[in-house]
């Protein structure tokens, strides 16, 4: 692991056809850092994130330390960005370590076996994860909470610089949820990795991110730390909501008021 | 059923069978299989010819081995020049038609598709019966032409399949798969037209159409041997491409992979191991849709091992069901599709129905 | 709605007694004119009555516009004489040169298009399509001739047609000239060759004909074996056998009923794997015979039997 990069998103616009969704976007996240996106439903993250990883055509450019990831072949750049997208399609009848290998296709030929040293990643990557008692079982009979862990432990295995999770929480209770993210927390210091993750939860995320930027109608409206994007006339005017803010030990707690 | 604090769970997980922690186990397993099917369509069939003989007979054929077997003219006759081609052509098209459809099934990721998904069948039955019908020829050059138009037939019409899938929206699987209907329809539309117009050659398209191995001579082995083997072994390799294709095309980018010209090399080389099935024995049915799901009860749902192993089991299949053919009616023989479709089909709801009553 | 007066009807009902008279008179003088155009030597043969498997049929008058849907009747009625009673038949009738062939089809009959020959007599070998009954809708007197099963159907078909157009005598000839030749063709044959396998060959795929059948029955008058007879579900006269189970039988005699269908002779035939070994092929004893004199069961039949005992004489 040679640390995370440093990811700059320049002037990135997308569309769905005629209807411009993301509107010149300008990000940076410095290496080892956590960006998470916020933003009402139908503001664009998703879409900004596949932008980012190349999955969308997209104008503008994204450069991962300096270098535009749209000169850079598919298997380069699966080998620094890793992607954990909201809802994985999980094959069928694929044991949970068979499922974990296939983060390890950038780091060998297509048409070869996975070799000891993939062995060996994968074993390690599960161990951290927890993953290890259910290695053999097929994907599709652990719970939700597992099946999230097994997406990371994928995305983990390709062994990137910049890991980007969409909404890795989504369908997962409070415990769950902080579960995953101590665990994403404690992987980006142990490795260095970069994070770049779309939140719905505002309190998670100002509590786990170094930093937030607030995606509303496709543009970035404010970013920064936590405490400064996080304030209730931003809530009012971008999610229409009635909120307040108080800051909490570990980053902005949103209170909703009725 | 047990209960905990947090609601009921399942006793026991279902627990995968112990042949699936070791694949090199279940290919051996389907090779052996095979080989007792190649020696089973062998021994047995409208003449009696003693196994022991046959044996030696066939020892005898290796370089640098001299045996007699003792089997006359007639009998070493019917061994050599119609039992064993018709035996190793079943081996090969079984082959071909199981790993066609394994890899079908990979790429559209659908338990349901098989080979014949993209027109291919369609196309091979309208070029059959084109030719049955106003052909005025048997053969171009060493070619019968029965079998040339099919093959072309098959491959035009995953031809157009491809062509209206690309022209309609990329190369997303659901779009080919609607492109496959559609020509399909259409061909098996003009397929029902000709047979219409020329009903005396009804028997000759529908006895084509059913399958049969029948009048297999080597020639018709050497015929398929160039494009089926090739196809096959693209195929082997491809057993891992599909692997990181099942997660999806959005996430198979993000692995590093060209999803779409994984999903066109696979289908390409299922068609035309298809077609070349189809050309030499007619439309035979359900072995690409059932042996995909018989090896994956034995090795999990990974590409890369369901692929080899359904070749394996194809073959074999093939060849037992082409046995049965041969005997049940003796000395007349039932279509071979006849036959797939009868096992195939209680086989697999026997399949499903085990399989869900586990779960 | 008013009713009609009786000033109104009158005239209505004298347009459809008309028309009634009218219809009538059609129908009247069409048989009227038969009549006197019949006025030929065999006048007296008529009346006659007549079998078929539809029943019997009354003929009024010698048949001049004979339609013919049977490749066998055709070659029947020729044989009689009654050639020039004939004025069109279907489109597999191809024997003897010159006949009247059309396009109709025997598979799927039309009664329209027969009837646009205004016949006076069809004859046909199947009822398919309720063809029977349309023509009788149209009265037009139809002759259902089936598929002969022995040799003397194939007699008694000969002296029927030879009543209906009044040649029974010609028919008689005809019937007795078959039975000489046949009875000739078997004595030729040297008695050793009772006893030896025959497998009739229908089409590439196998099909043959048992001793059940009308052609199969021609070789049980040489006391010949039939392969085909053996196999375990003769299906109605006409199994499909396996190569190898041919080449396991090794019929000493094979005859080809497929070399106008499917192109089949004695070379293609030595060219099919393994069947070098068979006695048939590598004695020259095959017979590659027209597909339609094997199909058919009218006069040629002799013809066939006098090939089959040539190929056995060798």
């Amino acid at each position: 692991m040679s640390g995370g990069a440093r990811v700059e998103v320049v002037g990135l616009s997308a569309a769905y056809g005629r209807t411009r969704v993301v509107e010149s976007v300008r990000l940076t996240v410095e290496p080892g850092g956590w960006l998470a996106i916020i933003g009402p439903n139908g503001s664009g993250k998703s879409t900004l994130l596949r932008s980012i990883l190349g999955f969308h055509p997209h104008g503008g450019q994204v450069r991962v330390d300096g270098v535009p990831t749209s000169g850079v072949p598919r298997r380069e750049r699966a080998r620094i960005l890793a992607y954990a997208p909201q809802t994985p399609v999980l094959p069928e009848a694929v044991t949970t370590r068979e499922y974990v290998t296939l983060g390890r296709t950038p780091h060998r030929p297509l048409l070869s076996a996975p070799r000891a040293v993939d062995r060996q990643v994968v074993a390690d990557v599960m161990d951290r994860l927890g993953l290890g008692p259910l290695a053999e079982r097929p994907l599709a009979t652990l719970s939700g909470g597992e099946q999230q862990r097994a997406v990371l432990a994928r995305a983990l295995a390709q062994q990137p610089r910049v890991l980007l999770l969409d909404e890795p929480t989504a369908a997962l209770d409070l415990g769950h949820a902080q579960q995953v993210l101590d665990l994403v927390d404690r992987l980006r210091r142990q490795d260095g990795l970069t994070v770049l993750s779309t939140l719905h939860d505002l309190t998670l995320a100002g509590q786990y991110a170094d930093r937030l930027a607030l995606l509303s109608e496709g543009r970035v409206v404010a970013e920064g730390r936590p405490a400064d994007v996080l304030t209730p006339a931003a809530l009012a005017t971008h999610y229409g909501a009635r909120a307040e803010v108080v800051a909490g030990p570990n980053g902005p707690t949103v209170m909703p008021v009725r | 059923m047990t209960t905990t604090a947090g609601g009921t769970r399942p006793q026991t997980e279902p627990v995968a069978p112990r042949w699936r922690h070791r694949p090199g186990l279940v290919l051996g397993g389907a090779g052996l299989a095979l080989f007792a099917a190649l020696l089973a369509g062998i021994w047995v069939g409208a003449l009696p010819l003693p196994p022991g003989a046959v044996v030696v007979t066939l020892l005898d054929r290796l370089p640098g081995i001299h045996l007699s077997g003792g089997l006359g003219p007639t009998q070493e006759a019917v061994l050599l020049q119609l039992r064993m081609p018709r035996v190793v052509l079943a081996s090969l098209v079984g082959a071909g038609l199981a790993i066609s459809g394994a890899s079908y099934q990979g790429v559209f990721r659908n338990p349901l598709a098989d080979p014949y998904l993209l027109g291919a069948a369609a196309g091979a039955g309208l070029g059959a019966t084109l030719v049955i019908a106003y052909s005025p020829v048997e053969r171009v050059g060493p070619f019968g032409i029965v079998p040339l138009a099919a093959f072309v037939g098959a491959l035009v019409g995953v031809g157009c399949a491809l062509a209206l899938g690309t022209a309609a929206g990329g190369s997303h699987s659901a779009t080919l798969l609607l492109a496959g209907v559609a020509v399909a329809a259409f061909l098996a539309a003009g397929q029902t037209l000709v047979q219409q117009q020329n009903t005396d050659d009804l028997r000759e398209v529908y006895g084509w159409l059913l399958g049969q191995l029948g009048r297999t001579q080597w020639s018709d082995v050497v015929l398929v041997l160039p494009y089926l083997v090739p196809a096959c072994v693209v195929l082997l390799f491809c057993g891992r491409p599909l692997d990181v294709l099942a997660v999806g095309d959005d996430e198979a980018t993000g692995l590093g992979v060209h999803p779409g010209r994984v999903r066109l090399l696979v289908i390409l080389a299922a068609s035309m191991a298809t077609a070349s099935a189809v050309a030499v024995s007619g439309l035979i049915g359900f072995v690409g849709l059932v042996v995909p799901h018989i090896a994956r009860r034995f090795v999990g749902g990974s590409n890369a091992r369901v692929l080899p192993v359904s070749l394996l089991i194809g073959g074999a299949f093939l060849v037992l069901a082409d046995l049965v053919a041969r005997v049940v009616l003796a000395p007349a023989e039932l279509p071979i599709g006849v036959v797939t479709a009868f096992v195939g089909a209680p086989f697999f709801g026997g399949l499903l129905w085990f399989g869900a009553r586990r779960r | 709605m008013p009713r009609t007066t009786r000033s109104q009807r009158l005239p209505l009902v004298a347009l459809l007694l008309s028309l009634l008279l009218a219809l009538t008179a059609c129908g009247g003088s069409s048989s009227g004119s038969d009549k006197a155009a019949s006025g030929s030597s065999s006048s007296s043969a008529f009346p006659v009555t007549v079998t078929g498997d539809n029943g019997e049929l009354k003929i009024d008058a010698k048949p001049e516009h004979i339609v013919s849907m049977s490749a066998s009747a055709t070659e029947m009625l020729f044989a009689v004489d009654a050639g020039d009673q004939v004025k069109a038949v279907d489109s597999t009738s191809n024997y003897p040169k010159g006949v009247p062939t059309t396009d109709l089809s025997s598979f799927t009959p039309n009664a329209e298009a027969i009837a646009k020959y205004d016949p006076d007599l069809v004859v046909l070998s199947d009822d398919l399509n309720g063809i029977v009954d349309s023509l009788k809708a149209l009265k037009v007197p139809t002759l259902l001739l089936g598929a002969a099963k022995t040799l003397d159907d194939s007699y008694a078909q000969i002296d029927t047609l030879g009543k209906a157009t009044g040649h029974a005598d010609k028919a008689d000839d005809v019937v007795s000239d078959m039975q000489k030749r046949i009875k000739a063709a078997v004595d030729s044959v040297p008695a050793d060759a009772k006893g030896l396998k025959v497998y009739h060959e229908l089409d590439p795929t196998f099909y043959s004909a048992a001793s059940s059948t009308f052609i199969g029955s021609i070789y049980s008058m040489f006391g010949l074996k039939n392969i085909a007879d053996s196999a375990p579900d003769p299906a109605g006269g006409y199994p499909q056998l396996s190569a190898e189970y041919i080449v396991g039988q090794a019929p000493d005699l094979i005859v080809l009923a497929d070399t106008k269908c499917c192109q089949q002779s004695a070379e293609t035939l030595a060219q099919r794997p393994a069947f070098g070994t068979i006695p048939a092929v590598a004695n020259g004893k095959v017979l590659a015979e027209d597909d339609d004199i094997a199909s058919r069961w009218g006069p040629r039949v002799a013809d066939f039997a006098a090939s089959v005992a040539k190929t056995l004489k060798g």
